[in-house]
């Protein structure tokens, strides 16, 4: 593993340059707010309250940290901030109606030996998984599509409000196909090694669509994948209400 | 004014599509065999404080759960169950008025819960997604195809994986994870040139990524990493891992792949005579602003696949460092594999487009 670290490192500085640097330092710290998270968690903290302060802190390395332009950065932070609002109140309900904290009776083999009365909600632990999975794509989509929108408002200053959301959905358009895809392809690498398990346990169909952990998959995946098409309008939106000027200057300045 | 009813008559009917569906699946009882019974209220018996040998403190709780029968013969019929449960739910469940379960029978008029039934809320979950869609001025058709195919694939995927049993797991891998890519990028650029060449790019950096990193992981003779640990203890460890490892990298290489190659494209058709050194900077500068976003795609995900078992190990008083070295050693590795093939896509991608696009003039 050390081999590697060491090999993405040499590598990373290599392509990225000075970048690497910053991106090495927001990895790093992203990588430490995630285990301070877990430590709080497991120290009693409310789950909520700790995903929702470290979800803050993370959004905050991983958008400012990685753009440049001020203008977008502050447009995609506010963007996320209500994008995971929004997820938040999302899966909750959905979680309460479907059950899927915890671990199925197909983990039950690695449980063994462990207490497993610990004390932590674990109804709670899973809504903080979703909004930590969700991160990463929030925060990419949000500011890929602010950077494509400011970029066309810049070239046509007299685009009027109707005019920026419809040039939002075409920006979005390729955005959302990506992303889509990288959630997809994700909800495979987790739920191949669990339908080749049902098999061997000679599930039917009524059993997967009712099981815990597929479920749960599949919850994960359809609600980042609205985080990501809620993105589009909220992000039209902002860059809609903000100051042209500002952006010249933002955009000099870089 | 033709348009814009014709958009709320769309949404509507999404709406109303997906309400009925969801309803339809919540009433679809008779076509389980096993007995469901359908929870109309639920009363707490008794909760007791326990503690553990870590000393942590949780409740264990008695509930009785009344219902009625939903299918069977003895459909109507009401049920009385008791239901034990801790009050961190990590296996078992606090049930609800409303909601469904099923039950199995263990002695004359005695029944248990076994599970929960979920279909009518992922039915929901999948119908939100599609109405949401239907508000919003988005290209459906292409991204519901996509979605679709690459469902068909992964499923033809499993099929072949349950009948040849996990020894040519990895093969099997590659193959999916080749026409998917195809596909993803068929949908998003139609059978063009840029198709060619960002397949290209996508497949010589997964490559390159994935031997290099395996030699590397043979020259540390695997020292560290828990492959064990793997999804289920599922057999071959590696070759679950390695699979895993490709599925999860390629959405984001495709990702990197298509905007290096659209914008040098486009780049090209706008200063016909740029150099291929010029094309291939370019390349570099575009890749170094997408490599750090993507890294954190993959990292969030990663980490939160395991953020039960990570809370279990330390809530039984194990130290951080052995629980992240025993719950996450390979959930990093896979995040470096998957880093260095981000890294490498971009020379990779830049050097097969100049030189493409170059190839195409002369």
């Amino acid at each position: 593993m050390l081999y590697l670290l060491i090999t993405f490192i040499i590598l990373l500085l290599v392509v990225t340059g000075q970048r690497g640097l910053s991106l090495l330092l927001g990895l790093g710290i992203n990588g430490f707010a995630i285990v301070a998270l877990l430590i709080l968690i497991a120290d009693g903290f409310n789950v909520l309250i700790t995903t929702a302060i470290i979800s803050v802190v993370i959004l905050v390395v991983a958008i400012y940290m990685n753009v440049e332009n001020s203008v977008t950065a502050n447009i995609s932070f506010k963007t996320s901030l209500v994008i995971t609002a929004l997820i938040l109140l999302i899966t909750i309900p959905i979680l309460y109606w479907s059950s899927t904290q915890g671990m199925g009776v197909e983990d039950q083999e690695e449980l063994e030996g462990f207490s497993l009365a610990a004390g932590v909600s674990f109804p709670q632990l899973a809504i903080a998984t979703i909004i930590v999975n969700s991160l990463g794509v929030i925060s990419e989509t949000c500011v890929a599509i602010t950077s494509g929108l400011n970029e066309i408002v810049m070239n046509k200053p007299t685009l009027d409000q109707k005019a920026v959301f419809a040039d939002g959905f075409s920006v979005g358009n390729k955005i959302l196909a990506t992303q889509t895809n990288t959630l997809l392809f994700n909800f495979f690498a987790t739920t191949f090694p669990l339908f080749f398990l049902m098999n061997s346990l000679h599930y039917n169909w009524q059993d997967i669509v009712n099981d815990k952990l597929f479920a749960s998959e599949v919850i994960t995946f359809v609600v980042c994948t609205i985080g990501v098409i809620l993105t589009v309008p909220i992000t039209a939106w902002q860059v809609s209400r903000v100051d042209r000027k500002k952006l010249a200057i933002a955009d000099k300045r870089e | 004014m033709k348009i814009l009813k014709k958009r709320w008559f769309q949404i509507v009917a999404a709406v109303v599509l997906v309400l009925i569906a969801t309803i339809a699946t919540y009433f679809d009882a008779s076509l389980y065999q096993k007995p469901i019974v359908t929870i109309d209220q639920v009363a707490q018996q008794s909760k007791t404080k326990g503690t553990d040998e870590y000393k942590n403190t949780d409740y264990q709780v008695v509930q009785k759960v009344y219902g009625h029968f939903s299918n069977t013969s003895k459909k109507g019929q009401s049920v009385t169950i008791t239901n034990s449960y801790a009050q961190s739910q990590l296996l078992d469940e606090r049930y609800k008025a409303h909601q469904q379960v099923f039950v199995s029978k263990t002695s004359a008029n005695h029944y248990i819960i076994q599970s929960t039934k979920r279909d009518a809320v992922l039915v929901f979950a999948v119908g939100l997604v599609i109405i949401l869609l239907f508000c919003m001025k988005f290209t459906r058709g292409r991204l519901l195809s996509s979605v679709l195919l690459n469902l068909v694939v992964f499923f033809g995927f499993v099929q072949a994986l349950i009948k040849l049993r996990t020894g040519d797991l990895v093969t099997l891998t590659v193959i999916t994870a080749i026409l998917i890519a195809a596909i993803a990028l068929l949908v998003i650029l139609g059978p063009t040139k840029d198709f060619v060449m960002a397949f290209a790019s996508a497949f010589v950096a997964t490559t390159v990524a994935l031997l290099f990193s395996i030699w590397l992981l043979q020259l540390s003779g695997n020292s560290g990493i828990h492959f064990e640990m793997v999804d289920f203890g599922l057999q071959p460890y590696f070759g679950v891992f390695i699979s895993q490892v490709i599925f999860s990298v390629l959405g984001v290489i495709l990702d990197e792949t298509m905007d290096i190659s659209s914008s040098l494209i486009e780049m090209k058709q706008e200063v016909a005579d740029v150099s291929k050194s010029t094309l291939f900077k370019s390349g570099m500068a575009i890749g170094r602003e997408l490599v750090g976003p993507l890294i954190n795609i993959l990292l969030f995900i990663v980490i939160a696949e395991n953020l039960n078992v990570v809370m279990l190990y330390l809530m039984n008083g194990n130290s951080i460092g052995y629980t992240l070295d025993m719950t996450l050693s390979l959930g990093v590795t896979q995040l470096l594999i998957s880093a260095i093939g981000i890294v490498l896509t971009v020379p990779v991608t830049s050097f097969i487009v100049s030189q493409m696009v170059r190839e195409k003039v002369a």
